[in-house]
């Protein structure tokens, strides 16, 4: 078996970046520290490109197919006598290929915010924060057991946190952080208790014991059933409810549009590409459990992911923030992965599902990241977030034209284009499994293509807006990604999935099962025709379209309130009905109970005060009064 | 010369010192001077105690020192540490080092100032050092009086008030303390035998069960009190609020952690039937101080009364935490009070630094100082982070020990009452984000905070030291952790001997 | 019974000579110079002082009317220390104009209040006892309406005679009836006879008022806060400390010898009497303005905590109880000693005169702060330990509750101690009293009080060597 200690590095260059950036990026020249943070990077992806190569490729294929490889471990904190939280790297398929994804994009996103955040103030701030970022990411996926993948997914969480709220002196930046942390951490609650229940029952947190399909946590799947579903099927649910949040899974997706307030690298990077997906990841990195143990976890997986997927595709062909449809096409097409999950068993053709999500994650981390940082370009050149403040852009910005819309083609599953061949999959391992599903998806894959191409025709067609000043091309240094991203996007497609990233770590046949292509490739088509109709050139059919369907509208551009339901519950319920009465009962029941002793006994000081008149006959009789009682008591009493 | 003597022979000689000294300048001087050998040599006794460890050394407390006292009642001035109690040592010495930084610029009546807050401290050291319970109690006293002069004279607000309810609660908490210490100095030791305040010696014997039944609610109350047990938590908010920033740093940062230690050597490790049997009652008081806490923190305005309530919530987990008697979780309430003990400290010494710059404490007439004051926004939001528990800081090792360790427990009460503890979390990093956000970030309110200065040398000593020791914690617990858990070992093993088990 | 024995009543007969002498020199003495007398007195009371702490053997004289030993030996040194404090305190105050000729006086009237105090502690029958309870009493009424052109003055003296006239008739009473009863006045046969028969309990009842009277026990504490505000401040303190202790002492001794037999009667009694003198006396003492009415309730509330100690009633209890009394003596003289140099210099006695006091007598104000955190029994200062002893010895009879509420008024008290030192430290004052430096006997007498403080808490060898003499009910 081959030596992966130095996999290590990978996490660990970008910490070091970010401790030196950040304790001493204010005396350094920015564009140094933009270098630094780059170069730092650069190093962490080439290792990562060494290990895919030496562990897909190098390394000959056992008989056992890809087995998952501890390459460093070390004990942090021991708990119980069995539980020990280790730190370590594990090297397995879908570890190696989430290296590669976050790495590439991380890359290519430094050397974007070069160009992109020229002249910024906070210019190494950013830099350190984003290899905090990075190294907090690699962390989560090289984790080798569930409480250090808890960890890291704190840290990752922090680090988004601090993103978002980058333009610190913008209210809505800072709300729109605070917002995306705390729903982020209440779903954390429940991957913690989740993590309390697995490890209670299965006493361990590491995941090669956990997911051994002749393990103790599979065997404990038999173990007390609390409201029908296994204990380990709570535990299960409850860690999905993690993995829902970071990924904004509906009903915790409400952070994610806000988290566009954000610079717009940051996006491409953390919720588009890599930290979005985290919650994919955590229910592949414990598959065999939840395929094999916990079958009713894994259906629940499967509808969340379908319904957020239509979900997030009907509101996202409303907004008009450009960065904001790019969001809800996110949450969508995680919804896509975490639904192949969903739908996917254990093992061989059964795996299916697993492997198209993972494919799917590879391939709509390129696209996505492409729109978003094709996005950034378009901002850039406009200054404006807004659908409406663009149009007819193709001519001013060619590169970032050509690029998104070969993203465009990619996302809406037209061949020979990636996002094609995994979406099919994703559609086969659905059509096997759930047909209702599988007609639901359909749909989203209509829609998508609808609203990514009334974007598309929005920002580079339509209307002749006039600019004030004149829209130019950025330079080389955020183009080069873009172009790098497409030809990604374009060929990633042809990658043999299903022999690298297997639910059991064995490769097997798989072809495009084109009784499902072909209507899918269709109805992508029209969706496009339908917005070439609508938004190619300016028409008032949109406002028609939008009147006939007023209400579905009305509801689907105010997000279906949502939002409106988390400010009650968090404004008025929790502040109101809880936090004040709460602070109200301390201040004016237990605290007035404290000091109503020490008022009675002031008020008892004065009311005895009588007694001591200066007469001298009172104190005579109270003093014989007293001799009497005591005689009455103790001579006749006791 | 046995070290340990050291520890109250220094802050005396210090307190000497300083009555020598004329003005703010020597004196401050002499208390840093004193302050920094006294950290110096908790850190020594960290050191000799883990050697002596790794040399084999495997008696329950180390670096015994016993002079008889009183002959015929048998009191005895003795001491010994084992790993908590060295940890919580250390934990004294930085808070107090950072707190003489924290009030270097005290102006009034600077001598005074510093003889109580150092006799305070000797008060605290004296206590964890000391294994026999009268020279505890004793300890124990003299570290809670000063507070009332220091609040007293050098507080703002209603600060006679809070001084006042201050001394007499914690009292109040005392005379309980008192009553359980008697019963069990004339209960442990079967007839015949010389009546013994020595705690290792008790903990050999065995204290008559309907005895412990009336003595352990005393004592756990008693101590409780201090430890900020709802509903005996309202001195804390005020207290903290008028207190000078350095003595709520000791106050919040170490005294409190009497209360705890109190609990888990007095209350628990010698009444361990009663312990179990009543536990429930009290797990029941600590959760709701967890939630509630933090719940009541979300709502106020005044930095100091969040700190505070932050801090009875954290302070309610250590109790939690001790209450629940297995290893882990025991030795997550150590770390906890450590954490905390730091963290909180952090905190005062914060908003004691952004009180003297901007003249208020509420957070809505502040905003936007990230800008002004990059350093202490900086630390203030590492120890924001630091307390909602983010991972590479105290504050997450000590809770998710604690959880994991509570929730090892087979009956379902015991789990239940583990995940609502643990949701405070979430509530927690509500209120902590809710004042990073209004009083750092967004746009600067007030245009008088325009020109503030950022922390001066002194300041920065102060605030570094304590994220250090937060920070070192946080990224390389195991040395902490496994110091504890060696002490631990034996306690635990006493506390599992016994077969009765709760109402639960 | 030869010229030996005789000396072993060196402390009454010392006394008496020194009541004379001083007569004599008085006698003696030109008008103008009879200051000389306080030298003279304080020096002769100061070899008196030591020579008391001389060693003796127990005796036993005039047929065992009169007995001595160790321990009674040791309470009579404890109450000449205690005196010595008093007199260096009053030296300041007696070498006013007004009293000039009554200096003689001060001194022959507690002198012979001591001498009286000393032969109840000795008595050895009834009859003794007696003498010596109304010797002890009747001069400090002469001594409370000392500054007699003060109407306080002279309505404190009277108010002290009626009602302690009152209190030894019952007592005397008592007296009677337990002859009656038991056939004997002398202490040894009595106790033989003593069972609890009705009629006897009814005669402790009536002694024991009487001895509740002097200790000022609720409910018989009235004339307390009248008398004590009224009497000059170093008859005050003289009233709340030696007497107080005297009565304390003798009452111990009989509760554990003559009546033990009827313990199981009184300590319900003491129980009852201990909560309640804590608890109003504490009631009473929050509201005080003045200071001496102030220390007045708070050595009522202190009396109550003697009584604990009886309650242990076993050895350790009699220990507890004089080392408490011990470290009252010292507490209380502290206290009183500032208040009394603060009222000799200015006149001030209300406590908001004491406001700011700390900026302008910052030693005063920390000596007043040590004895009042002493009389609250709050460490390191000696009380703590005194409160400690007491509460442990009603612990070891199993008197929990008992403990705990008398902690809690500890605690209570605390707070209006604190007042006190909220007043001197922390309360803002435009004008406080101006700073004065005190003549080196007052001097002396505060440090000797101060030192007491601190010293007798860590010393363990006092408690040690009261403990070797001390006995109790239970062996």
């Amino acid at each position: 078996m081959a030596d992966y200690t130095y996999t290590i590095l990978i996490p660990l260059i970008p910490l070091f970046v970010f401790l030196f950036l950040g304790l001493t990026g204010h005396k350094i020249k920015p564009f140094i520290t933009g270098l630094i943070g780059t170069t730092g990077l650069g190093i962490s992806a080439i290792l990562s490109y060494a290990t895919a190569y030496k562990y897909f490729i190098g390394a000959h294929v056992t008989g056992t197919g890809y087995t998952s490889i501890k390459g460093f471990e070390v004990a942090w904190l021991h708990l119980t006598e069995k539980l020990t939280i280790h730190l370590g790297v594990l090297i397995d398929p879908i570890s190696v290929m989430m290296l590669v994804v976050i790495t590439t994009v991380s890359l290519m996103v430094h050397i974007y915010s070069i160009g992109y955040m020229k002249g910024d103030p906070g210019f190494y701030r950013f830099f350190s924060f984003l290899s905090l970022f990075s190294f907090s990411m690699l962390g989560l996926v090289l984790a080798t057991n569930i409480f250090q993948m808890y960890i890291f997914w704190e840290l990752v969480g922090v680090s988004s946190f601090l993103l978002i709220g980058y333009y610190y002196e913008k209210p809505s930046a800072v709300a729109a952080s605070k917002k995306a942390f705390i729903v982020t951490r209440f779903a954390d609650l429940g991957f913690l208790i989740g993590i309390l229940m697995l490890s209670f029952n299965t006493g361990t947190f590491d995941f090669q014991t956990l997911t051994d399909p002749h393990g103790p946590a599979i065997a404990s799947a038999g173990g007390a059933a609390f409201m029908g579903m296994s204990v380990l099927s709570w535990s299960l649910v409850f860690i999905f409810v993690g993995g829902a949040g970071k990924s904004a899974m509906f009903p915790f997706h409400i952070w994610l549009p806000d988290a566009m307030e954000g610079p717009t690298p940051v996006s491409a990077l953390i919720h588009a590409a890599t930290m979005v997906v985290a919650g994919v990841y955590l229910v592949a990195r414990l598959f065999p459990v939840y395929a094999l143990a916990a079958p009713d976890a894994l259906t629940v997986v499967a509808w969340v992911g379908g319904f957020s997927s239509i979900f997030a595709a009907v509101i996202a062909c409303t907004q008009t923030d450009i960065k904001r449809v790019l969001a809800f096409s996110t949450m969508s097409q995680i919804g896509y992965m975490m639904l192949s999950l969903g739908v996917s068993g254990y093992g061989g053709e059964e795996g299916l599902g697993f492997m198209a999500s993972n494919f799917h994650l590879f391939t709509h981390a390129m696209f996505k990241a492409l729109l978003f940082l094709g996005a950034g370009a378009v901002i850039h050149a406009v200054h404006t977030n807004e659908i409406t403040g663009m149009g007819n852009l193709r001519k001013y910005l060619p590169i970032t034209h050509i690029t998104f819309l070969i993203a465009c083609l990619t996302i809406a599953g037209i061949p020979p284009f990636s996002a094609f061949f995994s979406k099919d999959e994703i559609l086969v391992a659905a059509f096997h499994h759930n047909k209702f599903l599988f007609a639901v998806e359909y749909i989203v894959a209509g829609l998508t293509a609808f609203y990514m191409f009334r974007l598309y025709y929005g920002i580079f067609w339509g209307k002749k807006t006039h600019y004030h000043h004149t829209p130019h091309e950025s330079p080389l240094v955020m183009t080069i990604p873009l172009m790098i991203l497409a030809f990604g996007s374009v060929f990633a497609g042809f990658l043999p999935f299903h022999n690298l990233v297997t639910s059991d770590g064995l490769g097997f046949e798989s072809h495009i099962d084109w009784m499902i292509a072909i209507p899918s490739v269709l109805i992508g088509v029209l969706g496009i025709v339908i917005a070439t109709v609508m938004y190619k050139n300016e028409s008032p059919l949109p406002d028609k379209v939008a009147g006939t369907f007023k209400n579905l509208y009305k509801w689907a551009h105010h997000k279906f309130y949502m939002d409106e339901v988390y400010l009650f519950v968090t404004r008025k319920i929790i502040y109101r009905y809880i936090s004040t009465p709460i602070a109200w009962f301390d201040r004016h029941v237990i605290d007035a109970t404290m000091n109503g002793i020490a008022g009675i006994i002031q008020f008892a000081s004065y009311a005895i005060k009588g007694f001591q008149s200066g007469r001298l006959q009172q104190y005579a009789f109270v003093f014989v009064s007293g001799t009497v009682i005591l005689v009455l008591i103790f001579v006749y009493l006791v | 010369m046995n070290i340990l003597n050291l520890f109250v022979i220094i802050p005396m000689l210090t307190v000497g010192g300083i009555l020598l000294t004329k003005d703010l300048k020597q004196s401050r001087i002499v208390s840093a001077i004193g302050m920094g050998l006294q950290l110096i040599l908790s850190f020594v006794l960290v050191y000799l105690y883990m050697s002596e460890r790794s040399a084999g050394n495997t008696a329950p407390m180390l670096f015994m020192y016993d002079a008889l006292w009183f002959p015929s009642l048998n009191i005895h001035y003795a001491l010994g540490v084992d790993g908590i109690s060295v940890a919580m040592i250390a934990l004294t010495g930085i808070v107090v080092f950072a707190g003489i930084f924290a009030s270097w610029k005290m102006e009034y009546l600077p001598r005074e100032f510093f003889v109580s807050l150092i006799l305070l401290a000797s008060g605290v050291f004296g206590f964890f050092i000391s294994i026999d319970l009268f020279t505890m109690f004793l300890f124990y006293e003299i570290a809670v009086i000063p507070m009332y002069l220091l609040i007293g004279i050098w507080g703002t607000g209603p600060k006679e008030y809070s001084a006042m309810k201050l001394t007499l609660m914690l009292m109040a908490g005392s005379a309980m303390l008192m009553v359980g210490i008697l019963g069990i100095y004339f209960f442990s030791v079967p007839a015949g035998h010389p009546l013994t305040f020595n705690i290792l010696e008790i903990s050999k014997m065995h204290i008559p069960i309907d005895m412990q039944r009336f003595l352990f609610p005393f004592t756990f109350v008693g101590f409780g009190i201090l430890g900020a047990l709802f509903p005996f938590h309202t001195w804390s908010p005020d207290g903290h609020a008028s207190a000078p920033t350095a003595v709520s740093m000791l106050h919040a940062g170490v005294l409190m952690k009497l209360g705890g230690y109190g609990i888990f050597r007095v209350a628990i490790f010698l009444m361990p039937e009663a312990a179990h049997e009543q536990a429930w009652i009290f797990l029941i008081l600590t959760s709701i101080s967890v939630v509630y806490g933090a719940f009541s923190a979300i709502v106020q305005t005044d930095l100091k009364y969040i700190n505070a309530y932050s801090s009875v919530s954290h302070c309610g987990l250590v109790l939690f935490a001790v209450l629940m008697m297995n290893q882990t979780a025991m030795n997550g309430a150590i770390i906890q009070m450590i954490s905390h003990g730091l963290m909180t400290a952090l905190f005062f010494a914060l908003i004691g630094m952004i009180y003297g710059r901007t003249h208020t404490r509420l957070i809505n007439e502040m905003g936007g100082l990230m800008k002004v004051i990059p350093f202490l926004g900086v630390v203030y939001v590492i120890a924001g982070l630091a307390s909602l528990g983010l991972p590479g800081f105290s504050g997450f090792v000590a809770e998710m020990t604690i959880f994991v360790g509570s929730f090892q427990h087979v009956d379902v009460f015991h789990r239940v009452i583990t995940i609502v503890a643990a949701s405070s979390i979430v509530i927690t990093a509500v209120y902590i984000l809710r004042v990073v956000g209004i009083l750092l970030l967004g746009p600067i309110k007030n245009d008088h905070f325009l020109h503030l200065d950022d922390a001066k040398w002194y300041e920065r000593i102060s605030t570094i030291t304590l994220v250090l020791a937060i920070t070192a914690i946080g990224t390389a617990p195991f040395w902490l952790s496994n110091m504890i858990n060696f002490s631990l070992a034996p306690i635990v093993e006493r506390l599992n001997a016994i077969q009765i088990t709760g109402l639960f | 019974m030869n010229f030996s024995d005789i000396l072993t009543m060196r402390h009454e007969l010392m006394l008496t000579l020194m009541a004379l002498v001083v007569l004599i020199i008085d006698l003696n003495l030109h008008n103008r110079d009879k200051h000389l007398i306080i030298p003279i007195t304080l020096s002769l009371f100061f070899i008196h002082t030591v020579i008391g702490f001389l060693p003796s053997q127990p005796s036993n004289l005039f047929g065992g009317m009169y007995h001595t030993n160790a321990l009674l030996v040791m309470m009579k040194n404890i109450l000449n220390v205690g005196v010595l404090i008093i007199l260096l305190q009053s030296v300041t105050w007696l070498k006013k104009e007004e009293n000039r000729e009554k200096i003689s006086e001060y001194f022959i009237l507690l002198f012979s209040t001591l001498i009286g105090m000393n032969f109840m502690i000795s008595s050895g029958d009834f009859l003794m006892f007696y003498l010596g309870l109304e010797l002890a009493t009747i001069p400090i009424a002469a001594l409370a309406a000392y500054t007699h052109h003060q109407s306080k003055s002279a309505e404190a003296g009277i108010k002290l005679i009626l009602s302690s006239a009152l209190s030894s008739g019952i007592l005397l009473f008592g007296i009677s009836l337990i002859y009656g009863s038991s056939g004997s006045i002398y202490f040894d046969a009595v106790v033989l006879h003593y069972a609890n028969t009705p009629l006897q309990v009814l005669a402790f009842i009536f002694f024991f008022t009487g001895m509740a009277f002097k200790l000022s026990l609720v409910p018989f504490h009235l004339w307390t806060a009248d008398v004590y505000e009224g009497a000059p401040i170093n008859v005050t303190s003289y009233l709340s400390v030696i007497s107080k202790g005297a009565a304390a002492f003798i009452l111990i001794i009989l509760m554990f010898t003559i009546f033990k037999t009827i313990a199981p009667i009184y300590t319900h009694m003491l129980y009852l009497i201990a909560v309640l003198t804590m608890t109003i006396g504490n009631l009473f003492a929050i509201r005080q303005k003045n200071m001496k009415r102030f220390l007045a309730f708070s050595s009522i509330a202190q009396a109550g905590f003697i009584l604990l100690g009886i309650l242990g009633g076993n050895a350790m209890g009699m220990t507890s109880v004089i080392y408490f009394v011990l470290v009252y003596i010292f507490s209380n003289l502290g206290a009183f000693g500032v208040v009394s140099a603060i009222s000799t210099v200015t006149g001030k006695e209300s406590m908001d005169d004491y406001d700011g006091l700390y900026a302008t007598n910052p030693k005063l104000s920390l000596l007043m702060m040590l004895s009042l955190f002493s009389l609250a029994g709050i460490p390191p200062v000696a009380g703590f330990f005194g409160k400690f002893f007491l509460f442990a010895s009603a612990a070891s009879a199993g008197y929990y509750w008992l403990v705990f509420i008398a902690v809690l008024n500890a605690t209570i008290s605390l707070y209006y101690y604190l007042l006190v030192v909220k007043a001197m430290f922390i309360n803002k004052n435009e004008k406080p009293l101006a700073y004065f430096k005190s003549d080196l006997a007052t001097r002396t007498g505060l440090v000797l009080s101060g030192l007491g403080i601190f010293v007798l808490g860590f010393w363990s060898q006092i408690y040690e060597i009261i403990n070797s003499l001390s006995f109790g009910i239970i062996h």
